[in-house]
């Protein structure tokens, strides 16, 4: 099986040197890319109703190499930029991206439904924040979207905190001419140390038009439980006055195509931090969903989802462990060199 | 230069919506779009509730304002205002000037932020301002996760006609439990030019120190493409005027999560203090300021007391009173 062969690579990674033995590292660097593929196409199949994508029953334990020095500090202009980076991100053409829903807002709590309403995290919420940062801290990250909802935007400011490797995230003003000025950065080490913020509203919740702000009771009252249910898990019929899961769908993708896959095809690092269906709609893309098999789809909130990008494609790497989790860290020797890296700067 | 910034809206997102100055008959709900303006996007169906987002707001505070009790509503000739500086930012940590570049809080300005609203927690709020840059919303929405009362901040969208419509709520009893919260460019730090993003060492090595000491410490003395105090003062008290001292006028209970300079105007204008004296005029971090708006005039009420902090609480008969509601209700 391949569990088996997995863990026989595994010994016998830990036992060579590194440095001694060329050969035998590129051939066991092989043999590891290729289960990491193996394993990534088994767990593609979805199952039914309920499945939760959460890490938990999913995590692979990999290994720890323990490789020679990369460097870390990529240039980075405070704009994003399309051209292509020249570090090592180049070569193994390679990028991170990752996915962050928000924790439970103060409606959530409340069980309203919050849509397109602006409202902001509760404590729990913040928490949920705080946590999911935790468990990115060691993954790269160049550039930040967002939704246009303090809920996302805070989500993403809050998990920033908790990263190691100390880049500020800016948020970038785009609204007017004025706002662009009054923002600028003047210099030029600082911009490499930044990391841009893009907000927007393509990345929001799906709008839930005249539900918003009534409360699921009230909801069932006014329209009746079997209407409410079809709202809520169909595909392609809105509420009135609101979006589908497939006109959100619409509009999501078609931003993540335009502007945050150019992101990783030059080899940047992103995150995302939206809501559950902007995120479903992307991940159905990602992954290649059908819309019976995204309706099912459930995001944990507060649990950061890992994509690596490469060669054109997405792989799915599950969510990063706790930091209370034992487990071995490194979902490709990439990032288990930049996690390195860290350890050695602080 | 930086004069001419002064006239022009830093995109609708800042604007507060309420209709009554000269000074947004220029602002329109055109402009060019941007990802944040929520434009082309088509959405099915009308607008109901209420086309006038000041109307929205007004109703939503109006309402609110009904269902307390009698004896509130006879204090209305009384109102608070609390200010409330933002905590430690990124840039603040590695000594850097920020002014308007948008730097989120760090670990510690998240703690100041909670702090902050476990000492404002049972002042009554309906409203609240902030600027447009995340470190002042992120503190006032942390601070409100500590308020005692339920009531929800919802932050104002009308940067588009879109956003507008996308935002609305459809409950009258939810908007009643909603306190607005209106985002403005006008409350933003002071625009330090070209000054943004150098460290203090850099600065004092690129222009000399005694340019960077006034630039700093004088009045009307801007730094390069930035702005003089002055000139921050100008359009922070003229927000301020224009803005949230009608709503404090109308009996509402407002609080302002802003930055060092803006709040230093404001203050200057509540206390009716010189050039001089507001120079010299240092707002604690994360530490709020109480005001008491009555008959026209502000009283500065010192800082609410830590909730670890003995002392006297009650400010006045009419915050005593709301806050004995919260010590009944809970009994």
């Amino acid at each position: 099986m391949a569990a088996e062969v997995y863990r026989h690579a595994i010994g016998t990674f830990q036992s060579h040197s590194y440095a001694n033995n060329v050969n035998h590292k590129q051939r066991l660097r092989n043999n590891f890319v290729r289960l990491v593929n193996n394993d990534s196409v088994s767990s593609n199949v979805l199952s039914s109703r309920g499945a939760r994508y959460s890490s938990c029953s999913n995590r692979r334990s990999v290994i720890r190499s323990s490789a020679s020095q990369t460097s870390v500090a990529d240039p980075v202009s405070l704009s994003p930029s399309r051209t292509p980076t020249t570090d090592t991100n180049k070569k193994s053409n390679e990028a991170a991206l990752i996915l962050i829903r928000h924790g439970e807002s103060l409606w959530n709590e409340k069980n309203l439904f919050t849509g397109c309403v602006d409202v902001p995290l509760s404590k729990k919420g913040i928490d949920e924040a705080i946590e999911a940062g935790k468990r990115i801290s060691s993954i790269p990250v160049d550039v930040i979207f967002t939704s246009a909802l303090i809920r996302a935007q805070m989500t993403a400011m809050l998990a920033m905190t908790q990263h190691r490797r100390k880049k500020v995230p800016i948020i970038i003003h785009n609204e007017s001419e004025q706002a662009r000025q009054w923002s600028q950065v003047f210099s030029e080490d600082t911009k490499k140390q930044s990391i841009p913020v893009i907000a927007s509203w393509q990345l929001n919740e799906r709008m839930y038009g005249e539900l918003q702000g009534l409360n699921k009771q009230e909801t069932a009252d006014r329209y009746g439980k079997e209407q409410v249910h079809e709202w809520r898990r169909s595909y392609d019929t809105p509420p009135p006055n609101g979006e589908s899961l497939e006109m959100c769908a619409e509009r999501a993708v078609a931003y993540f195509r335009d502007q945050i896959e150019p992101q990783l095809l030059s080899g940047k690092n992103v995150m995302i931090a939206a809501h559950g269906n902007s995120l479903r709609s992307i991940i159905m893309y990602l992954d290649k969903l059908t819309s019976q098999e995204v309706i099912s789809l459930e995001l944990s909130t507060g649990i950061p989802m890992l994509y690596i990008f490469k060669e054109g494609r997405f792989i799915r790497r599950g969510s990063p462990i706790g930091p209370q989790e034992a487990g071995v860290y490194a979902y490709t020797k990439r990032l288990a060199l930049y996690r390195q890296k860290l350890d050695e700067m602080f | 230069m930086a004069a001419t910034f002064l006239n022009h809206p830093w995109g609708l997102q800042g604007s507060c919506c309420i209709p009554s100055s000269r000074k947004f008959a220029s602002s329109s709900l055109r402009f060019p779009s941007s990802s944040l303006s929520w434009h082309g996007h088509k959405v099915r169906g009308s607008s109901s509730f209420s086309d006038d987002p000041a109307a929205f707001i007004s109703d939503a505070i109006i309402s609110s304002h009904r269902h307390e009790s009698p004896s509130e509503s006879e204090r209305e000739s009384e109102s608070t205002l609390i200010l409330i500086r933002h905590g430690e930012s990124l840039w603040n940590e590695k000594n850097l000037f920020t002014g308007c570049c948008d730097v989120p809080l760090t670990r510690k300005g998240v703690e100041e932020a909670i702090e902050a609203g476990k000492r404002i927690s049972y002042i009554p709020i309906d409203i609240i301002f902030t600027s447009v840059l995340i470190r002042a919303k992120m503190t006032a929405m942390l601070s409100m996760t500590q308020h005692h009362q339920k009531k929800v901040p919802i932050i104002i969208h009308n940067e588009s006609e879109q956003a507008t419509a996308w935002t609305r709520i459809y409950s009258e009893k939810t908007t009643k439990q909603s306190i607005p919260v209106i985002t403005a460019w006008q409350l933003n730090e002071r625009m330090y030019g070209e000054l943004q993003g150098l460290n203090k060492q850099e600065t004092a090595e690129r222009y000399g120190k005694e340019k960077v000491h006034e630039w700093r410490r004088s009045f009307d003395i801007p730094p390069p493409k930035g702005e003089s105090l002055e000139m921050c003062s100008e359009r922070a008290v003229a927000y301020f005027k224009d803005f949230i001292e009608p709503q404090l006028k109308s009996g509402r209970h407002v609080m302002v999560a802003a930055h060092g300079n803006s709040l230093r105007s404001i203050i200057m204008y509540l206390e009716k203090l010189t050039s001089q004296e507001v120079m010299n005029l240092e707002l604690s971090t994360g530490v709020p300021l109480l005001y008491i708006y009555k008959e026209g005039k502000f009283i500065s009420r010192g800082s609410p007391v830590g909730t670890t902090e003995v002392g006297v609480y009650a400010y006045t008969q009419g915050l005593a009173d709301y806050r004995q509601q919260f010590d009944e209700m809970s009994h």
